[in-house]
């Protein structure tokens, strides 16, 4: 990788996409600190503190803060992907866009189109549900958020936010076609890891007041190392099932040390069943603070985040998702048919249902542990900052509770900027930054590779 | 000559126009039609002021050797000297008012030698061309001309120029119609064919301007690509190449790569065998076709049938594996193939039928086994495999010529194509004269049979009136079936199609007269010019008052502009003439952009032989060939950008071997890895003779390694698209193992260099080489890439870029959740209702 990067600036062409992009993204980040006119700081600062943990939080997180700040990019990139997810949905059941896709190049443009128009059509929509919302909210402290509501400032706020949204838009766009990487993820990426010098220097803070002890620290940042680093190895980890084509010759020499497989990721589904298991356990609460009923209080007061019971479920949901995702987007049957189309075949296996079977049973092993792996990322640190609760657990809660010491049952009460879905998320979204970027290199500059290659070749 | 002729002054005074009789009159028109038509906007204003200078210029005076005189005076001096390497990055520039004067010496030049005056439209066109741009000239507007302008003032600036054209005889017309033209200018002129000598072609090569295909000149870029003695190589340096026909050959004909093959002793046995298999076999019971059929496949009673009936065991196992290959390759030829479609059997041989020209393709082979197994199937003997020696895509080889320019009849709608993977710009030259060709609308039937009676009916009609009909159809067979049923009717007809090109020149020329009714395929589209009234014009005005020559198309191809092309047979240079499209909706295009539901929906109204009217059909039509242009881009895009790093791969190794060929640079490999073996030579045969052997076993391993290479990308080529299952990018992997691979090339054409050595013998006259040989005919293979094996998925995708799936499931969680149970839902429900195995999923 250090290579990758010698290479980035030897090469002027590259040189100048880096320097752009980090333009753009510094564009992108000056954006982030425009507030929107109407809108009263103090006060929408104390809201978002007190939204930490929720799902606002983690949209927070995402547009690097500005959602919290309500500046211009507090929408961001969000409209532009709901637009593209509802037109990739769209384009399943509505035979037009179907249509559309398969005219090539052409049709895909006119899609391209029509997200963008989604996106702005999204965003005022958004813009002003926000408006709304920031109108009838009030801070913890009592102040309102916005001191003039009114028609004024809703217009404003949709001008404002869609306008920011359309540029943000733009951004990502020209870094995809003149910069590194893709834009669109590389301003995720931004918008996620621009919290962590804040982090840092705040822990830092912490350990000069004394509230927080070096040796605490110390623990953190080893777990932290050790999160992160099993998180890169996992989601690399694939089982490679050897394939063999009807073509190739058997037992014929192959070059560059590849010979052909079927990659099988021990965790297909990515980030994605976290997020979904999240958003379920916080359906319960959502639904509790809309219905008073006594039944429901007890099971919302049992899955309350950082009980047993929480975490238990939880964990149970991350593994139902985990199956329930690779189930959607890899299907054995497919793969294994078209395998056979391409002649390909799994030495000694037949190919169509034998095949599928075999895939499947293999996809099935590697998914639990793929699931398990993903369930404990996301429940370890959570555990580490709040604590196991034993003491709701019934019958031997009590018991334990007292036995057990108390950074086990109370955490470290640390505040921990990286919870395990955002550390999932951010090594995920750096994993694929750096994947994408290493691609464009092989695809735009091999004159180089292959030049170095020659002259190691030739001594 | 006492008084130098001086030449194009540039704008005369008005007065002084109609000065000379004769020229007069065509001046005044042509001035007319400047001033009239301005459809193109404003970038065709400054080409018309100069096209009106070059108009205006007189050299009627000038003897024929004062014009091969001022045409060598401005040769050295008032041209731009820049090198081609320079111009590369300037496109052409030439000093104002050269144009003119070139032009105008072009023009009088043509005048007196090939008896044609080029229109305001050919010289705008010529001008367009001389800028580096794609110059669109409506049908019958005389293009071969307007080639001639660009390309003398290219070649009167000392730079070699191809005109690449259609066809090998097109080469030869152009070449020999407008040679007078050049050698009045004293510029040589020669063309290219197929299957020319050494000596010619490289005779050829070496004159001012050439004739010849792209395929040709690719060709022939290859095969110097393996010569092992500089002497044998034909090619200069690439300067300038106008292409004739541009949006074909830059478009259409790009996705097939030009592959130079060797011969290679394919030892495979018992082909006949497994034809025999995959004839009893049955379609969807014991075989399966996918949706593109493209590739076909046994299903699991067919591998239990085909296994008891070679008696091979296990055929995913063991060494019966071997046999997967050869019995798909006879399954595709029994099934997907089919004769007087795909190919026609010629004179003991099976040979190709190009599908967008509907031309045999000379000396084009399926890849692989695919070729022995078509042969064996029509009981041709099978003729040799081969193996890859060199490759390269059109595209590819087009862009090493520094200066690219070109014409055709239907740029506009490739405009984007031509632009980003060329860089060219297209410029419409509005007709010389307005075309009145009468363009109706598509009449569509149901079913084939309903079509094919509307078509006999309509030439029928036509024909009663004496009008000349021209039917372009979808394939040999077709051509034939409907000469058969017009000949029962008592209808004269003449056939055009791959199996008598020989005769294509006479019929073309008779095409137009009275009475004359032609059944074509693709073959009477681009290049082919039908005079109304016979080859002499004799019935032209009669022709002319039943209406000209009514064009009737049975199907519509994969591109609107080959539609165009035959509509273009009709009504050229100003010519009444009509066309119209009869069409069904089981033609291949419209079924396969799976509109047959469309189709089926239809038939449960009573069948009738009335043409479907309603706009909905039509619209899907025109969408079936929007999907078809789409896959063909898809196509293209996909071969060049796989050809991409294989091109950079064979530039370095043509460079490192045209080296040692021109004995620019020495090896030093054996010397120093063999020493004792190579010092005993030495003192024997003398250090010159085993130079030699090693520069020459050195050519040899390069080639041997680069032929593997070559071969070894193709399998990968095929394999790779697995990769997307882990949310990688084939064509990022694909191009990251080729540069591995590279890397190891150059170890291994080494260990190649010292293993020929080791087991060489030399003696005091040298090596028998003959023995060592590793080359042989060429040949040209087709192969398609499609690296989309697994239907993009946008859950998967989800899951693979994890910023914007956790944001997107952030947001929109509920909605995937209810997706994924909606697709898993639907996966069980046609698990359940197929029953037998997975087929069908949406």
């Amino acid at each position: 990788m250090i290579e990758s990067f010698r290479n980035i600036f030897a090469i002027p062409d590259l040189r100048k996409r880096v320097i752009f992009t980090f333009l753009l993204l510094a564009v992108y980040r000056l954006g982030a600190f425009i507030p929107t006119p109407g809108v009263d700081p103090q006060a929408i600062a104390e809201f978002t503190k007190a939204a930490a943990g929720t799902v606002l939080g983690f949209l927070n997180l995402f547009s690097g803060g500005a959602l919290g700040r309500m500046t211009v990019f507090a929408l961001g990139i969000m409209p532009y992907i709901s637009a593209s997810i509802i037109l990739q949905l769209l384009t399943v059941v509505w035979p037009y866009l179907e249509k559309l896709s398969k005219e090539g190049e052409l049709g895909r443009r006119k899609i391209t189109q029509y997200t963008r128009y989604g996106t702005v059509v999204l965003s005022v929509i958004q813009s002003l549900g926000i408006s709304f919302f920031l109108e009838r909210t009030t801070a913890p402290g009592g102040a309102p958020l916005v001191p003039h509501p009114g028609w004024g400032f809703r217009l404003m706020t949709v001008l404002t936010l869609t306008t920011g949204t359309a540029f943000v838009m733009w951004l990502g766009e020209q870094i995809t076609e003149r910069g590194v990487g893709n834009g669109i993820s590389l301003i995720i990426f931004a918008g996620i890891v621009v919290g962590l010098p804040s982090a840092i220097l705040n822990t830092i803070t912490d350990i000069k007041t004394g509230s927080m002890s070096i040796f605490t620290v110390v623990i953190l940042i080893v777990f932290m190392v050790i999160v992160v680093a099993a998180i890169v190895y996992m989601e690399r980890a694939q089982r490679r099932i050897p394939i063999q084509y009807a073509k190739r010759v058997v037992g014929r020499r192959v070059y560059g040390g590849q010979s052909t497989y079927l990659p099988l990721r021990l965790n297909t589904g990515g980030v994605i069943p976290v997020i979904f298991a999240a958003s379920i356990m916080s359906f319960p609460q959502t639904l509790g603070q809309m219905i008073q009923h006594p039944w429901l209080k007890r099971i919302t007061q049992a899955l309350a985040w950082g009980e047993p019971m929480y975490n238990l479920v939880y964990f149970l949901s991350i593994i139902f998702f985990c199956y329930f995702y690779t189930s959607i987007i890899f299907n054995p049957e497919d793969t294994a048919e078209n395998m056979q189309k391409f002649g390909g075949f799994i030495p000694g296996i037949r190919p169509g249902k034998r095949t599928a079977e075999f895939i499947d049973k293999i996809l099935t092993r590697i998914t639990l542990v793929g699931a398990i792996y993903l369930a404990l990322v996301a429940i370890l640190p959570e555990i580490l900052i709040a604590g196991f609760k034993v003491a709701t657990i019934p019958v031997i809660g009590p018991s334990l509770d007292a036995v057990l010491p108390r950074w086990f049952t109370e955490g470290l009460g640390v505040k921990f900027y990286f919870g395990g879905t955002s550390l999932l998320i951010v090594v995920g979204v750096a994993m694929d930054t750096v994947q994408q970027i290493e691609s464009q290199l092989v695809m735009r500059h091999y004159d180089g590779f292959m030049r170095r290659g020659r002259t190691r070749g030739r001594k | 000559m006492e008084d130098t002729p001086k030449v194009g002054t540039g704008r005369q005074a008005p007065e002084c126009r109609q000065g000379s009789t004769g020229l007069g009159q065509a001046v005044a028109k042509a001035l007319a039609f400047l001033r009239i038509s301005d459809g193109n906007g404003g970038s065709l204003t400054p080409y018309r002021e100069t096209a009106l200078e070059i108009l205006e210029s007189n050299l009627e005076h000038l003897a024929d050797t004062d014009l091969a005189a001022a045409a060598g005076r401005l040769k050295p001096a008032a041209f731009h000297r820049l090198s081609i390497d320079r111009l590369a990055g300037e496109g052409s520039s030439w000093e104002p008012g050269l144009e003119v004067e070139v032009f105008s010496l072009v023009r009088e030049a043509a005048r007196r030698a090939v008896g044609l005056d080029p229109f305001a439209s050919q010289l705008i066109a010529g001008l367009a061309m001389a800028h580096g741009h794609i110059a669109e000239l409506p049908t019958g507007e005389g293009k071969t001309l307007a080639a001639v302008l660009p390309a003398s003032l290219h070649a009167l600036s000392g730079r070699r120029v191809h005109v690449l054209t259609f066809n090998d005889y097109l080469a030869r017309r152009d070449a020999a119609w407008m040679g007078p033209a050049y050698r009045m200018l004293g510029l040589t002129v020669g063309c290219v064919q197929e299957g020319m000598a050494t000596e010619e072609k490289r005779s050829a090569y070496a004159c001012d301007v050439t004739y010849l295909t792209a395929k040709e000149a690719g060709f022939d870029l290859l095969r110097d690509g393996v010569c092992l003695d500089p002497a044998d190589q034909v090619l200069r340096p690439f300067h300038v190449a106008l292409v004739d026909e541009a949006d074909s050959i830059l478009i259409d004909e790009a996705r097939i790569p030009l592959i130079l093959a060797g011969t290679t002793a394919d030892g495979f046995t018992g082909l006949a065998r497994l034809a025999e298999l995959a004839r009893l076999l049955r379609p969807g019971i014991e075989f399966d076709v996918d949706e593109d059929e493209r590739n076909i496949f046994l299903t699991e009673p067919g591998v239990a049938r085909a296994e008891s009936e070679l008696g091979c065991g296990n055929l995913f196992s063991g060494p019966a594996t071997a046999l997967l290959a050869p019995l798909r390759h006879a399954l595709h030829a029994e099934h997907l193939l089919r004769r007087d479609v795909d190919y026609i059997v010629r004179n003991g041989r099976v040979e190709l039928v190009d599908e967008l020209t509907g031309r045999v393709a000379d000396k084009r082979h399926w890849p692989d086994g695919l070729q022995a197994a078509v042969e064996t199937k029509e009981g041709v003997r099978p003729g040799c495999g081969g193996s890859i020696l060199g490759s390269i895509t059109l595209q590819h080889l087009l862009r090493l010529y520094p200066i690219l320019c070109g014409m055709t009849a239907t740029a506009v709608s490739a405009a984007d194509e031509l632009k980003s993977v060329y860089g060219l710009e297209v410029v419409v030259v509005p007709p010389n004269r307005p075309s009145v060709r009468i363009d109706d609308d598509d009449l569509i039937f149901a079913d084939r049979r309903t079509r094919d009676q509307a078509v006999v009916a309509e030439i029928e009609r036509a024909h009663a009136t004496g009008r000349p009909v021209v039917v372009g159809t979808g394939s040999v067979e077709e051509s034939e079936q409907l000469a058969a049923t017009l000949e029962h009717l008592g209808i004269a007809c003449s056939v055009l199609n791959a199996r008598n090109d020989e005769q294509e020149a006479g019929i073309i020329a008779e095409a137009g007269d009275l009475g004359q009714v032609t059944i074509s395929t693709n073959m009477a589209g681009r290049g082919t010019d039908i005079r109304l009234g016979g080859h002499d014009g004799r019935n032209h005005r009669r022709v002319a008052e039943l209406g000209g020559l009514y064009v009737i198309g049975t199907r519509r191809h994969e591109s609107l502009r080959i539609d165009i092309q035959l509509r273009g047979r009709a009504g050229r240079q100003g010519d009444p003439g009509s066309s119209r499209f009869f069409l069904s909706l089981e033609d291949d295009l419209v079924r396969r952009a799976g509109i047959d539901r469309l189709a089926s929906a239809d038939r449960e109204t009573p069948p009738s032989d009335e043409p479907l009217d309603s706009p909905a059909v039509r619209r899907a039509v025109l969408h079936a060939q929007r999907v078809a242009e789409g896959a063909c881009f898809d196509a293209r895009t996909r071969v060049y950008r796989y050809a991409e790093v294989l091109e950079r791969q064979r530039r370095q190794i043509q460079e490192r071997r045209q080296e040692l060929l021109e004995k620019r640079s020495t090896p030093h490999l054996i010397e120093a890895r063999r020493r004792e073996r190579w010092s005993e030579l030495l003192s024997a045969h003398g250090e010159h003779l085993l130079r030699a052997v090693e520069r020459r076993l050195t050519l040899t391993a390069i080639d041997r390694c680069w032929a593997r290479h070559l071969d070894e990308m193709r399998l990968l080529r095929e394999e790779i698209h697995l990769v997307a299952l882990d949310g990688r990018t084939p064509i990022v992997e694909f191009t990251r193992t080729a540069i591995a691979a590279f890397e190891v090339l150059v170890e291994l054409v080494n260990t190649e260099v010292l293993e020929l050595f080791d087991g060489l013998e030399i003696t005091a006259d040298g090596v028998d080489w003959e023995a060592q040989r590793l080359r042989g005919p060429s040949a040209t293979w087709t192969y398609m890439v499609n690296d989309t094996a697994f239907a993009p998925n946008p859950l998967r995708q989800l899951a693979t870029h994890t910023g914007f799936g956790a944001l997107a499931a952030l947001l929109w969680s509920p909605l995937l959740f209810a997706w994924g149970a909606y697709l898993h839902w639907r996966r069980r429900r046609g698990r359940t209702e197929l029953g037998k195995g997975p087929t069908d999923r949406g």
